[in-house]
C-alpha cells in the first residue's frame, strides 16, 4: 500500500511541476520548425504537434512541415494515427522528427498469452509479426500470409481448391494420431479446431486484411500458459483497431486474379494411344474394338486434363473505414471474395464483415475492446478425383456423345461412360470398376455449401485507481457457426448410379469463453515483477444431422444425428522477474480440466520455466558498439493435448443405437440395435516437454537481427489408437496413452535491412529450420517388428504404405527395397531378400525416408525504390519424400494395365514407360515410388506503385502486379512435390496465379 | 475522491461479481454425458440382444457402413461373412480371387502371415462378438426365467441361452481357424488367459450340451433365432471334426457326430424343393411363398437390401462372383473377383467342360452336368487360371444371386436380399453320412449311402449305390462349394497342408499346384493380439 499511495503522490507531483514550467515557459516563445516524416523518409501530413503541457497545437502540412510557437527547451507531442507518438525537446534549427509506424511499435509490444511483453522482456520463443503489405501473393485466408515466413513453422496448403486449407505445423508436430494442429487464438479467445461445415478452412472467419499482427508461441515456456492445447503451438492473431480522437480513414483494398493450370501429367494422346493399343493387343483384340475409331468411327483424341481445368478468374474487395469517435476508436470492415478455382465448377464465394470498438473511460483506466465478425460463405466443391480420372480416361473417346450415333449415354446425360446393360433394371448401368468420366464427375455433382460463422467477444480492463499497477482483465465471447452441405448427383451421375444421391450434413456448434485475469507489475528499484492469475471457461457443442438417399427411390436412406459438447475449465498464472533488466526469470502455471476424461485423470497441471539473460546490457558489453543486441534465453515447459479425435465422450461406456440399414429381423419383424461400445476409463492427457535454448541478436543499431533456437521435445502418453488384447473391449482397437515420440531440432531467423537510404531500402529475410522425429515407443506390447500402418494408398482397398513403428521418423514409408539391372532399370518385382529366407515376404520391407522434409527454408526480399516496390518470397522444403501413387496406381503398361476384361481401357500414363513394370503383383510397394520431393518454390512476386497526396489531398494508395506460385524447382516428376501427408493422389493442382491489386486511402 | 471511489468500486466490483458467479459454477461442467440422440447409456436388453446377431450380418452400427463395429480400413471388408468365406474358400481348390487387396493374394496361394489383414480381422470379429456375448450375459441373471415369443425384454430365459450358443458359435470359428485363442466368459478388465486347442473343443461341447434345456424347440422360434436344432447342428459338426481339434481319434466322437445330425434330420427340418432356391433373394420369405428355402434354414444369417445391409455379407458373395458380361444377377454390383478353380469344376466335369455351344456355356451348364448343383458360367472364360488375376481365368460361378425365385422385385438393387443360409439341413445328412462311415472304419452302410442320396436326389443327380468317404467328401463339394466350409473338410480329410496327395490348381503358388506346409493347417495369432496379450503364444510354424 505504501508503494501505491507513494507512485499518486509522485504523479500528481509530476503534473504539478509539469504545470509550472509550462506557465513559466509560455512568456519566452519562439518559433521552431520542423519536418515530420516516415522511417522511409516520406512526409507525413496531418501529424498534430502540440506543446507539452500546454494549449498550443499545429497540424503539418503536405510536405510534413509544421511551425510552432514554443520556448527553447520545452517539449513537444508528435502524434498521428497509426504511429508511435514522440515527446521531443523544441529546438531552435529545423528538426527533423521521424515516426515509426504501427510495424516498428509492434516490435515493442508483443502479444502473449494473457497479455502482452515488451519485445526485449521476452523469455521464450516467440515469433511476432505484422502482415507484410508489400510483398505478398494472393491471400485468401489468415494462414497465406505466414506461410514460409516463420523459421520452424511449416503452412502447406492443401491443394489448390479455393478457399481451401492448410496444414500447419510448428517445429514438426509432436502427436502421432491426436492432433498436430496448432492452437489458434484470435482476439484472445481460444477456437477449437473443428472448422465449420462447409468450409475447408479453419482460419476462413478472419479476413486476412483485418489482422493487424500474427504472435507465434513455439517452445513450451512461451504456449504452457495454454496447459492442455499448447503441445502444438500456438498462433495468436490480433485485429486492426481504430485510433482514438483520429479522423475517419476509409482504405479500400481489391485485386483480381487469375490462375492458371501449372502442368499436367504426361499421358498418352488419342493417336499414341490407338498405336499403342494396336501394337500390343492387335487389331482382332477385346481391346482394340473398344477403342474410339472402333466404337465410334472417329479418334476423339480427347484431351480430358484440358476438359476439366479452366482459366480460373477471382476477385477480392476489402473496404475498411477506421478512426475515433471521441474516444471510442472504432474500425470497421468488410469483404467480398469471389474465388473460382482451376478446375471447372469448384467456386468459393466469402462475406466478411466485422466491427472492433475500442472505447477507454475513466481516463483510460476501464477500457474495452469489442469485436464482432461475420462471415457467410458459399462454397462449391469439385470431386478431386477428377484429376485422377482424368489421367486415366481413354483419350479416343469424346467428352459427350451425340445421341445421334448411339442413345445408350442418354442413361448418362450423355456423357461418355463405361457401362454394361443391366436386364434387372432395364437400363444401362455405369462399370463401378472404370474410370469415370472426368467431366461428368465435376458436372454432375453439386456439392455445395453454405455456412456462417460469427465470432464476437468484448475485453475489458480495468486499472485500479488506488492502484494502477494492478489490473484486471475479462474477455468473454462467443463463436457460433451454422453450415450445411448439400449434395446432388442425378440417377445419371457416375456416382451411386442408377439411383442418384442427394442430400444434406448440416452441423452448428456453438463456442462460449470466458476468461479473466488479474495482473500486477511494478518496478522496486532494481527489480520488476509482474505477476497475474486468472481463470478461463469454455464449453463447445456441435449438433447436426446428415441424411441422405437416393434421388428417384429412397434407396440406401442413411440419417446420422450429431450432438456433442465438451468443457475445458482451467485456471492459470505467471510470474515474471527481472533484475537489472539483465536477468529474466518468467514461470507459470496451468491447470486444465477436461470433460473428456474421468474424474481421476480430469485434471493436468502444466509448469513451465524460462531464464533469459540479456548478455548486451552487461557493463562488459556495452563497448561493442557494432553489437546493438545480444540475449540468451533457456525454456523448459510441460503442455498437453486433449484433442484426441475420438469424441467427446471416449472414457465414458455407451451403446450406438443401429439406424435403419443396421437393424435385425426376427419373424421378419425388424428390431433396433444397440452396441457397447470400446471405452478408455483410464484415458489422460498427452503431455509434451520441450527444452529450449534460443539466442537473439542484433548488429549495426539492429539492422540485422535474428535469432538461433535449439529445442528437444519429448511427448509421453502419446494418445495413440492401438490394438488391445482382444475380449477386453469392445473393439479390436481403442485410443490409449501409449508410447511416446521425441523432436528435436534447430531454427535460425535472420532480417537485415540491407540498404536504408531516404528513396531506396532493401530489406532480407531468411530462416532456416532443421528438424528429425522419432518415435521411442509404440505399444505396451514388444513385438519385434511391430507397427501401426498408415497411409492408404489406390491400388486395392485397405492398402497403406506407411507405418509408424519404434525407432523409425513418424509416417516414415514402409516398402520392399527395388532391384536394379546394370543400366539402372528397375526389375519388376525384384526385391532386397531382407531376412534372407529365401522368399520376399512382408518381413522383407523396410523403413526408407518419411514426408517429413528435415530443412525448410524461407526467403524474402522486398526493394523499395522511391515510389516503387518489388518483392519476391521463396521457399524450400529439403529431404521430404513422396509415395507417387499416381505413377504406382498407373504401373502396369502392359495389355493387361490399359485392358480390363470387364471391358474397359485406361490410358497410358508416359512417365511409367520406362518402368515397365507389366501385371507384376505387390508392386506398389516398391521404393522405388518413394520419390526425393525436395523443392525450392516461388511463393510470389510483387511489383508495386505507392501514390501519395493525389492533387494536394490526403488520398494515396497503391497499385501492385503479383504473380503467385510462378516457379518450382524440383526433381519431383508429380503434379507437385508440396503433399500433405506424403502420398501424391488425386490432389488438386495448386494454380499459377496473376493478380492485379489496387490499395486506396482516404 | 468520492467520485473516484465509485469509478474503481463499480467495474471492479461488477468484474469480480462476473468472474466469481462463473469460476464457482465451472468445475461441475466437467461432467457431462453423452447427449446425441444414437447414443443410450442404459443396457437395453432387447436391443443389445438383437445386436449378438446382427453382427454376424452387418460390419457396423450404420448400413450398409459409417459407424463399424471394428477400428479397420475398410469396414466393407470386416464383416463376419465376407471374412469367414475368405479364409475357408480362398486356400481351397474351390475358389480364388483376383483382387489384389490386403491379404486376399496369400489366401489365394496358401502363404499368409500373422500380419494378414483379413486373418487378423476374422479373429477381431470374433473375440468382440464374443465379448458382447459377455458383456449380455453380465447384464442378464439366470435367475430372471421368463420367457416371451412377443417381448424381446422378457424373454430371458431363452436369449440367455442363446446368447451363449452365439459366443460357442464364434468360438467355433476360433477354435477351427486359430485353435489356441484367448478365452473368457466375461468381459474382463485384465488380459485373458490362453486356452489350449483340445480344451475350448471340451468347453464347447459341453457349454452346447448345458443350454440346451433353455434353448426353443426345433422351429419352435421366430425365424432369425437359433433353436434346439442349431445347437445340434452346432455339436454335430464338432464331434465330425473332433479328431483334429482334441488331436486324438476316438470312435465315440463319429458316433456322436451321428447321434446329434440325425437329432437335425428329426426335428422337422427337410431340404428345400430346389437347390437354387436356398441362394436367391427370397430365401428367407418362409411359408406361402415360392420360395420354400426356410424348410431347410436351420440358421440364416438375414440379410435385407434396405434394412440390413453391408458389403460384407451376401451383398459381397454376390457381387464377387459376377462380372458386367454375365445375365443378370440381381444387383447393380459386379465385381468380378471370385470365381471357380478347375478343381472345384472337375467335381461336375471329370474331364472338363468341352462344349464351346454358347447358350449352354451361358446357361446349360447344370443340364450338361446332369446336376441342378453346376451354376457355372463358362462364357468367354477359360476352365484353367493362366492367371490368378484375370477373372475370366477360370469359370464364373451363378449359384448365388439376388434374383427371386417368385420372379418379384426385390427391395433393393444393389443391395441384397439374400438370406446366407449358415447352417442348413442338407449338412446334416452329409454329416450323418460321414459319421457313420467313418465309425464303421471306413465303410458305408446302407443308411449312410441313403443319407448322401437325399441330397443328390433334390439336385437330379445320379443315385449312388456305393460310397467311400472321399466320394462323401467330392459330395459336400458339390453340395457346399463357395458357401464357406471346404477348409475344414479338407482338414479333416488330410488333404489340406502338408500332403502332396490331393494338388489342386495353384495350390502352394504354383499353377500347377504344389505342397505347403502343415503348420497352415492353423490360422497365426495376429501379431496385434501377440503384442497386446502376453498369455497368448503364436501358433508352431509362423
Amino acid at each position: 500500500m505504501k508503494q501505491v499511495n507513494l507512485g499518486i503522490s509522485k504523479k500528481i507531483l509530476a503534473l504539478f511541476l509539469g504545470l509550472m514550467l509550462s506557465v513559466c515557459t509560455f512568456a519566452q516563445t519562439s518559433t521552431v520548425t520542423g519536418r515530420v516524416i516516415d522511417v522511409n523518409g516520406e512526409p507525413i501530413i496531418g501529424v498534430n504537434v502540440s506543446v507539452d503541457g500546454g494549449k498550443m497545437n499545429v497540424i503539418t502540412d503536405i510536405d510534413g512541415n509544421f511551425s510552432i510557437k514554443v520556448a527553447p527547451g520545452a517539449f513537444l507531442n508528435i502524434s498521428f494515427i497509426g504511429y508511435k507518438s514522440q515527446k521531443v525537446s523544441a529546438e531552435s534549427t529545423p528538426m527533423r522528427i521521424v515516426l515509426k509506424d504501427n510495424a516498428v511499435l509492434l516490435q515493442d509490444a508483443i502479444v502473449i498469452g494473457y497479455g502482452t511483453v515488451k519485445k526485449n522482456d521476452l523469455t521464450g520463443s516467440v515469433v511476432a509479426m505484422k502482415p507484410d503489405e508489400l510483398n505478398h501473393g494472393l491471400q485468401t485466408n489468415a494462414q497465406d500470409m505466414i506461410t514460409g515466413k516463420i523459421a520452424g513453422v511449416s503452412v502447406i496448403s492443401n491443394g489448390g481448391t479455393p478457399g481451401g486449407g492448410s496444414t500447419i505445423r510448428i517445429r514438426g508436430g509432436s502427436s502421432l494420431n491426436a492432433s498436430n494442429d496448432p492452437l489458434v487464438v484470435i482476439d484472445g479467445l481460444a477456437m477449437d479446431n473443428q472448422g465449420i461445415k462447409g468450409v475447408s478452412n479453419l482460419l476462413s472467419t478472419v479476413n486476412p486484411n483485418d489482422i493487424a499482427s500474427f504472435t507465434v508461441l513455439k517452445d513450451a515456456s512461451a504456449t504452457a500458459i495454454y496447459g492442455s492445447r499448447a503441445s502444438n503451438g500456438v498462433i495468436i492473431i490480433t485485429t486492426k483497431r481504430g485510433v482514438a480522437g483520429a479522423a475517419p480513414k476509409v482504405s479500400y483494398d481489391g485485386n483480381i486474379s487469375f490462375g492458371f493450370k501449372r502442368n499436367t501429367v504426361a499421358v498418352m494422346n488419342g493417336d499414341e494411344y490407338e498405336n499403342y493399343v494396336e501394337t500390343l493387343s492387335g487389331k482382332d483384340s477385346d481391346a482394340y474394338k473398344l477403342l474410339g475409331s472402333q466404337v465410334f468411327g472417329k479418334n476423339y483424341n480427347t484431351n480430358w486434363q484440358d476438359a476439366i481445368f479452366r482459366t480460373a478468374v477471382s476477385h477480392d474487395h476489402n473496404i475498411s473505414v477506421s478512426g475515433g469517435f471521441g474516444n471510442i476508436p472504432y474500425r470497421i470492415s468488410g469483404g467480398y471474395t469471389n474465388e473460382s478455382g482451376t478446375l471447372i465448377t469448384s467456386s468459393f464465394e466469402r462475406v466478411t464483415g466485422s466491427i472492433n470498438l475500442a472505447p477507454t473511460f475513466y481516463d483510460k483506466h476501464l477500457s474495452f475492446n469489442i469485436n464482432a465478425k461475420g462471415m457467410y460463405a458459399k462454397n462449391r466443391y469439385a470431386d478431386a478425383g477428377a484429376v485422377g480420372a482424368a489421367i486415366a480416361m481413354d483419350p479416343t473417346k469424346p467428352i459427350m456423345v451425340e445421341n445421334s450415333s448411339n442413345t445408350a449415354y442418354s442413361d448418362f446425360g450423355g456423357y461418355f461412360q463405361w457401362y454394361s446393360y443391366d436386364s434387372a433394371l432395364g437400363k444401362n448401368v455405369i462399370n463401378s470398376l472404370a474410370s469415370h468420366n472426368p467431366v461428368a464427375m465435376l458436372k454432375q455433382k453439386h456439392d455445395i455449401a453454405d455456412s456462417g460463422d460469427f465470432i464476437g467477444n468484448i475485453e475489458a480492463d480495468y486499472k485500479f485507481f488506488f492502484c494502477p499497477d494492478l489490473h484486471i482483465h475479462a474477455n468473454a465471447g462467443l463463436e457460433y457457426s451454422d453450415g450445411v452441405q448439400r449434395l446432388y448427383e442425378s440417377p445419371e451421375s457416375y456416382d451411386d448410379s442408377p439411383y442418384g444421391r442427394q442430400g444434406r450434413d448440416h452441423l452448428y456448434k456453438y463456442n462460449k469463453s470466458f476468461n479473466a485475469y488479474a495482473q500486477y507489475s511494478h518496478d522496486f528499484n532494481i527489480h520488476h515483477l509482474d505477476v497475474m492469475g486468472g481463470y478461463e471457461w469454455q464449453h463447445f457443442y456441435r449438433a447436426g444431422l446428415s441424411h441422405y438417399n437416393g434421388v428417384s427411390a429412397t434407396h440406401n436412406e442413411t440419417s446420422t444425428p450429431t450432438k456433442t459438447e465438451s468443457y475445458l475449465v482451467s485456471f492459470f498464472g505467471r510470474l515474471n522477474y527481472s533484475l537489472l533488466d539483465r536477468y529474466m526469470l518468467t514461470t507459470t502455471l496451468r491447470d486444465d480440466g477436461t470433460s473428456r476424461f474421468s474424474k481421476n485423470n480430469r485434471w493436468g497441471l502444466f509448469p513451465s520455466a524460462a531464464l533469459a539473460w540479456k548478455i548486451k546490457n552487461e557493463p562488459f558489453m556495452r563497448n561493442i558498439k557494432s553489437l546493438s543486441d545480444l540475449k540468451l534465453r533457456l525454456g523448459y515447459g510441460l503442455t498437453g493435448q486433449q484433442d484426441i479425435d475420438q469424441g467427446d465422450y471416449p472414457y465414458i461406456p455407451q451403446y450406438t443405437v443401429s439406424t435403419t440399414g443396421a437393424s435385425y429381423p426376427f419373424g421378419g419383424e425388424y428390431y433396433t440395435t444397440n452396441r457397447p461400445n470400446a471405452y478408455n476409463q483410464n484415458l489422460k492427457w498427452e503431455s509434451t516437454t520441450t527444452w529450449n535454448v534460443g539466442v537473439d541478436y542484433g548488429f549495426l543499431h539492429d539492422r540485422i537481427t535474428g535469432s538461433v533456437d535449439w529445442y528437444y521435445r519429448t511427448t509421453k502418453d502419446l494418445l495413440n489408437t492401438v490394438s488391445i488384447s482382444a475380449e477386453t473391449n469392445f473393439n479390436n482397437k481403442l485410443i490409449s496413452n501409449v508410447g511416446s515420440l521425441k523432436n528435436y531440432g534447430l531454427e535460425a531467423a535472420i532480417d537485415a535491412k540491407l540498404i536504408s537510404k531516404k528513396d531506396f531500402l532493401w530489406d532480407v529475410s531468411y530462416n532456416v529450420t532443421w528438424n528429425k522425429n522419432k518415435i521411442t515407443k509404440l505399444t505396451t506390447g514388444t513385438g519385434d517388428g511391430y507397427y501401426v500402418a498408415t497411409g492408404s494408398i489406390s491400388s486395392g482397398t485397405g492398402e497403406t504404405i506407411q507405418a509408424q513403428a519404434v525407432g523409425q521418423s513418424a509416417n516414415a514409408f514402409y516398402v520392399y527395397k527395388q532391384i536394379y539391372d546394370t543400366n539402372g532399370k528397375p526389375i519388376a518385382g525384384l526385391y532386397e531378400d531382407r531376412d534372407g529366407d529365401g522368399k520376399i515376404t512382408s518381413a522383407d520391407k523396410y523403413y526408407y525416408k518419411s514426408p517429413n522434409a528435415p530443412i525448410l527454408m524461407g526467403f524474402s526480399n522486398k526493394f523499395v525504390w522511391k515510389e516503387w516496390d518489388f518483392g519476391f518470397t521463396l521457399r524450400a522444403s529439403i529431404g521430404n519424400y513422396i509415395y507417387d501413387d499416381v505413377l504406382a496406381s498407373h504401373h502396369n503398361v502392359s495389355t493387361t494395365g490399359y485392358y480390363a476384361t470387364s471391358g474397359y481401357l485406361t490410358n497410358v500414363m508416359k512417365r511409367a514407360l520406362s518402368a515397365n513394370f507389366g501385371s507384376t503383383s505387390n508392386i506398389e510397394y516398391s521404393d522405388y515410388y518413394v520419390k526425393n520431393a525436395s523443392f525450392l518454390r516461388c511463393d510470389n512476386i510483387t511489383l508495386g506503385y505507392t501514390f501519395t497526396n493525389v492533387m494536394s489531398t490526403t488520398f494515396g494508395g497503391r497499385l501492385y502486379a503479383t504473380v503467385g506460385n510462378p516457379f518450382v524447382i524440383t526433381k519431383y516428376k508429380g503434379l507437385d512435390p508440396e503433399v500433405s501427408g506424403g502420398i501424391d493422389r488425386n490432389v488438386y493442382p495448386r494454380p499459377v496465379t496473376f493478380t492485379i491489386g489496387l490499395n486506396l486511402n482516404f | 475522491m468520492k467520485i473516484q471511489n465509485i469509478k474503481s468500486i463499480l467495474p471492479a466490483a461488477m468484474m469480480c461479481l462476473a468472474v466469481g458467479s462463473i469460476a464457482s459454477s465451472c468445475t461441475g461442467d466437467l461432467n457431462t454425458s453423452p447427449i446425441n440422440s444414437n447414443i443410450v447409456q442404459t443396457f437395453d436388453q432387447a436391443a443389445v440382444f438383437a445386436k449378438l446377431y446382427s453382427s454376424l450380418a452387418v460390419s457396423g452400427q450404420q448400413g450398409p457402413s459409417g459407424e463399424g463395429d471394428l477400428n479397420v480400413d475398410d469396414e466393407g471388408m470386416a464383416g463376419f461373412y465376407r471374412l469367414m468365406w475368405n479364409m475357408q474358400e480362398l486356400p481351397t481348390d474351390e475358389a480364388a480371387c483376383t483382387w489384389t487387396d490386403n491379404g486376399t493374394p496369400e489366401l489365394d496361394i496358401n502363404s499368409w502371415t500373422s500380419s494378414n489383414a483379413i486373418v487378423g480381422n476374422m479373429y477381431s470379429r470374433c473375440t468382440y462378438d464374443i465379448t458382447m456375448c459377455n458383456h449380455f450375459l453380465d447384464n442378464t441373471s439366470d435367475t430372471d426365467q421368463s420367457e416371451s415369443t412377443t417381448d424381446l425384454s422378457k424373454d430371458t430365459k431363452h436369449e440367455r441361452a442363446e446368447a451363449r450358443f452365439l459366443r460357442v458359435l464364434n468360438y467355433y470359428y476360433l477354435l477351427d481357424f486359430f485353435g489356441n485363442v484367448p478365452f473368457s466368459t466375461t468381459v474382463m478388465t485384465t488380459n485373458p488367459p490362453r486356452i489350449e486347442r483340445a480344451a475350448l473343443y471340451r468347453w464347447m461341447v459341453e457349454e452346447l450340451k448345458t443350454i440346451q434345456g433353455n434353448m426353443y424347440a426345433a422351429k419352435a422360434a421366430a425365424y432369425g433365432r437359433a433353436d434346439v436344432a442349431a445347437d445340434y447342428f452346432l455339436l454335430s459338426r464338432l464331434y465330425l471334426n473332433a479328431t483334429v481339434y482334441t488331436g486324438t481319434e476316438n470312435k465315440a466322437n463319429w458316433d456322436s457326430a451321428a447321434i446329434y445330425s440325425k437329432k437335425v434330420i428329426d426335428s422337422g427340418f427337410k431340404l428345400a424343393s430346389k437347390y437354387q432356391y436356398l441362394f436367391e433373394a427370397d430365401n428367407g420369405y418362409g411359408d406361402g411363398s415360392v420360395n420354400d428355402a426356410t424348410n431347410e434354414i436351420i440358421f440364416p444369417i438375414q440379410q435385407d437390401g434396405v434394412k440390413t445391409n453391408s458389403y460384407s455379407g451376401s451383398l459381397f458373395l454376390i457381387a464377387s462372383i459376377h462380372n458386367s458380361d454375365m445375365p443378370s444377377w440381381g444387383s447393380t454390383e459386379g465385381w468380378a473377383g471370385n470365381r471357380a478353380r478347375y478343381d472345384l469344376l472337375e467335381k461336375f466335369f471329370p474331364k472338363g467342360v468341352t462344349t464351346t455351344d454358347e447358350s449352354t456355356l451361358t446357361s446349360g451348364l447344370a443340364t450338361l452336368a446332369g446336376d441342378s448343383r453346376a451354376l457355372f458360367f463358362g462364357k468367354d472364360r477359360t476352365q484353367k487360371m493362366a492367371s490368378l488375376t484375370t477373372f475370366k481365368n477360370g469359370f464364373s460361378v451363378t449359384k448365388w444371386t439376388n434374383l427371386r425365385a417368385d420372379g418379384q422385385a426385390t427391395s433393393d438393387t444393389k443391395f441384397t436380399d439374400t438370406d446366407i443360409p449358415l447352417f442348413r439341413a442338407a449338412e446334416a445328412y452329409l454329416t450323418y453320412a460321414e459319421a457313420l462311415t467313418r465309425a464303421n472304419g471306413g465303410v458305408a452302410t446302407q443308411t449312410a449311402i441313403d443319407a448322401v442320396n437325399v441330397v443328390r436326389k433334390r439336385a437330379g443327380a445320379t443315385v449312388l449305390t456305393s460310397l467311400t468317404l472321399d466320394q462323401i467328401l467330392d459330395e459336400r463339394c458339390r453340395e457346399f462349394y463357395f458357401e464357406g466350409q471346404r477348409r475344414t473338410d479338407l482338414i479333416r480329410f488330410g488333404y489340406f497342408g502338408g500332403t502332396n496327395q490331393f494338388l489342386w490348381e495353384w495350390k502352394g503358388g504354383s499353377a500347377s499346384g504344389t505342397t505347403f506346409d502343415s503348420h497352415y493347417n492353423l490360422y497365426p495369432i495376429p501379431d496385434t493380439d501377440l503384442n497386446a496379450n502376453n498369455n497368448l503364444k503364436q501358433n508352431s510354424g509362423y
